[in-house]
């Protein structure tokens, strides 16, 4: 660039000041707008979006989905798609190396390479086009970041065609656009702007239309929300939860056991009590964590962490776990008072518990660790609404207002004979017995037709006959 | 008594001298997206404030870095607040940086005189950037950890230094306390020492040629 052309720009410029304002107080009201805008904006989003949960890193879980910032996803789409070319596709550094060095080196030298001094937007068609162009890709790649690059054989048309598109709307069409926008003024000298802006609007139409086929066609993910407790009381009730479904069988609900009972291959093996202070005050959480994490080999406790087994416990969990031990059973720890809810609400006179509400938390702390696959439990499955009615080798263990179904029998301690007498159910639970309240609960709950949600339970609802006052 | 002391800082900081170069100097005809810039450098500087009160109750290891944060969001008074606000914050300043960006670029403002402006510019976006995916590791959660083990990987396929470049990132060949320490010092040291030089000079290039107009047909 030449002196006098960038006197000219000078001169430009200074008339442009002349009929101008004022950084203070014109420019910086604007921008004094804008920013209390954003900072409103944020106090909104952090009151009533907050921030999401996720559980503790776990090295061990190598089965967790990748997930980078939402802004660096399209990266991620464009190396998953890049990696689909055939041959090229296989270099794994052209693409994590060489094109995001172009993309910066691009940026870097744009005012060296784009160095003619016209501004006026339709004197700059290429450059606008090319930016144009890219955001789009960025935006639409960030979109489709979630569906899957390439889909299983046995997939539908519809979710192979939505594998298939992307590679069209990420890179094969931006990529022809760009090459047109680039090559085109310099075959056809006198290309107006405004074909090149059509170039770009169709390119980008394209793109977004395929888009929104892919995102169409794209299988429906179900989300693997998992549970997270934050505060203490959750991470207790946590605790418990899966101390119920793990522990209990060995432990005892209660950790007082002391001699394994009824679990097959530990029959009879001697343990230390786990409530007890000997334990309690002698092993720290971290190794508490271990124990339960690689197991007690030389005892017979298998382990239970994740590196060993695809479906053990994750590190979050097995530190719940800890934390349940510490509050209920460590005398120098206090539990916090939201932590002793009840673990179901009391029923009032005439009231009908449902499985939501009633049902499910007392199987899961009291059945669900025996009753649930790969136990031997008659293939008794307490896990859902519809197997705890349905399943069973003694289907039907629960008939709809029958006071004498099976379940209702063996949990207040009537063992269930064959015709030969033979005991086919026994006692339940085995080795203690429910508390009259729960045992109460599922008569009611029987005897009222099994109601699932709080909603069907409510409908059941009798109200009880008022005593009639003579009158007078 | 105020217009003494006025007089007397005056006398030895030469404020009306700022006002007038800082202040009080002409521009050309504004428009709303030339607020950009100045929403940029806000929200910096509210990253800074609240990341400053993070780092009271957060820890880097990770033994404890979960549970600190945990602890912010649940027992801190307003914890939850601050990091709120630098979580959103952090996915805006990207965004707003970005669009500052897209508009300098769509008016062409960083062709004469402003092409250092436009290189700083760039050094600022990747170091925006670089904010982004150091803090993201620093809660040591699942998605944290999993994320950069997969970015440090990718830095990892760089030819000959890669290898290198994942060594000096994670300080070992695998995700560990030091990778967090490191991430944490990068994020509050180093990313923040080399934006707040780039911003200097930003801003120092942008008083000495002035805010460009928007350009009109005769450009
Ligand atoms: C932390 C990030 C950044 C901050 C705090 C920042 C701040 C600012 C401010 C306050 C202005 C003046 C107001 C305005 O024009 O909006 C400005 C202008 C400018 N910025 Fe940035 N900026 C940042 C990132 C960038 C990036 C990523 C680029 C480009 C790659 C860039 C290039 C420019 C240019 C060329 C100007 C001059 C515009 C003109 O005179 O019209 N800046 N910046």
């Amino acid at each position: 660039m030449n002196e006098e052309t960038k006197k000219q720009i000078n001169a430009r410029y200074e008339r442009e000041l002349n009929k101008g304002e004022f950084f203070w107080p014109d420019s910086i009201f604007k921008d004094a707008v804008v920013s209390l805008g954003i900072f409103i904006l944020l106090i909104l989003l952090a009151t009533f979006v907050g921030v999401a949960g996720e559980p503790k890193a776990d090295p061990s879980d190598t089965s967790y989905l990748p997930r980078p910032e939402w802004y660096f996803l399209f990266l991620f789409k464009f190396l998953a798609l890049y990696g689909q070319i055939p041959v090229v596709g296989k270099i794994e550094w052209l693409a994590t190396v060489l094109v995001p060095s172009i993309a910066i080196g691009l940026l870097l030298f744009i005012p060296f390479v784009d160095k003619k001094q016209d501004r006026f937007y339709a004197k700059r068609a290429l450059p606008l086009g090319i930016m144009f162009t890219m955001v789009v890709d960025i935006v639409i790649l960030t979109l489709i970041s979630d569906v899957p690059t390439v889909a299983a054989d046995d997939a539908t048309l519809f979710v192979k065609l939505s594998a298939s598109l992307q590679p069209y709307a990420g890179l094969v069409i931006p990529g022809v656009v760009m090459a047109l926008l680039f090559f085109l003024p310099r075959v056809y000298k006198d290309i107006s702007w405004k074909s090149m802006t059509w170039l770009t609007g169709i390119g980008s139409f394209l793109m977004i239309g395929l888009t929104i086929a892919i995102l169409t066609f794209a299988p429906k993910l179900e989300s693997t929300e998992t549970e997270l407790a934050s505060t203490l009381a959750e991470q207790i009730f946590a605790g418990q939860d899966l101390y119920s479904l793990h522990c209990v069988e060995c432990h005892g609900d209660d950790g007082k056991v002391t001699v394994i009972e009824g679990v097959e291959g530990l029959e009879g093996k001697a343990i230390s009590p786990i409530n007890s202070r000997d334990v309690l005050y002698t092993v720290n959480d971290a190794s508490m964590a271990e124990i339960i994490a690689y197991g007690r080999p030389d005892s017979g406790m298998n382990p239970f962490g994740r590196m060993y087994n695809p479906e053990g416990l994750s590190k979050g969990e097995i530190d719940y776990i800890v934390t349940f031990m510490r509050y209920m059973w460590d005398d120098r720890f206090e539990i916090p008072a939201e932590a002793l809810k009840p673990l179901f609400p009391p029923l009032f006179e005439g009231e009908v518990p449902s499985y939501d509400v009633h049902i499910a938390p007392i199987v899961k702390r009291y059945c669900v660790s025996c009753h649930r696959e790969g136990k031997e439990s008659n293939n008794y499955w307490m896990d859902s609404y519809d197997n705890i009615i349905n399943m069973g080798d003694n289907a039907p263990n629960i008939v709809a207002g029958d006071p004498n179904s099976y379940l209702l029998q063996v949990i207040q301690g009537h063992e269930i004979k064959d015709a030969k007498g033979e005991v086919i159910i026994g006692v339940m639970p085995p080795k203690s017995t429910l508390k009259p309240n729960v045992i109460d609960v599922f008569i009611r709950w029987i005897m009222a037709g099994m109601p699932r949600t709080a909603m069907d339970a409510a409908a059941l609802y009798v109200q009880p006959t008022p005593a009639v006052t003579p009158t007078p | 008594m105020w217009k003494n002391i006025f007089d007397w800082l005056n006398e030895r900081l030469g404020l009306n001298d700022l006002q007038k170069s800082l202040l009080e100097r002409p521009e050309p005809k504004g428009n709303w997206w030339n607020t950009l810039g100045s929403a940029s450098l806000f929200l910096f500087i509210l990253q800074g404030l609240t990341g400053i009160f993070l780092t009271v109750y957060y820890t880097p290891s990770p033994d404890h870095a979960y549970d600190s944060v945990n602890y912010i969001m649940n027992d801190v008074a307003f914890g939850w607040l601050i990091r709120g606000i630098h979580h959103w914050g952090a996915t805006l300043m990207v965004i707003v940086v970005f669009v500052h960006m897209l508009r300098v670029f769509v008016t062409a403002s960083y062709k004469y005189p402003r092409e250092l402006t436009w290189l700083i510019g760039v050094g600022l976006l990747i170091a925006t950037l670089g904010m982004g995916f150091t803090g993201y590791l620093l809660p040591w959660n699942q998605r944290a950890f999993w994320a950069t083990t997969v970015g440090t990987q990718i830095a990892g396929t760089v030819p000959f230094v890669g290898e290198f470049i994942l060594k000096a990132l994670r300080g070992g060949p695998d995700l560990s306390a030091l990778t967090l320490q490191r991430f944490f010092a990068g994020h509050i040291w180093m990313l923040p020492a080399v934006l707040v030089g780039l911003i200097g000079v930003h801003l120092f290039l942008i008083i000495r040629h002035g805010e460009s107009h928007w350009p009109k047909k005769e450009d």
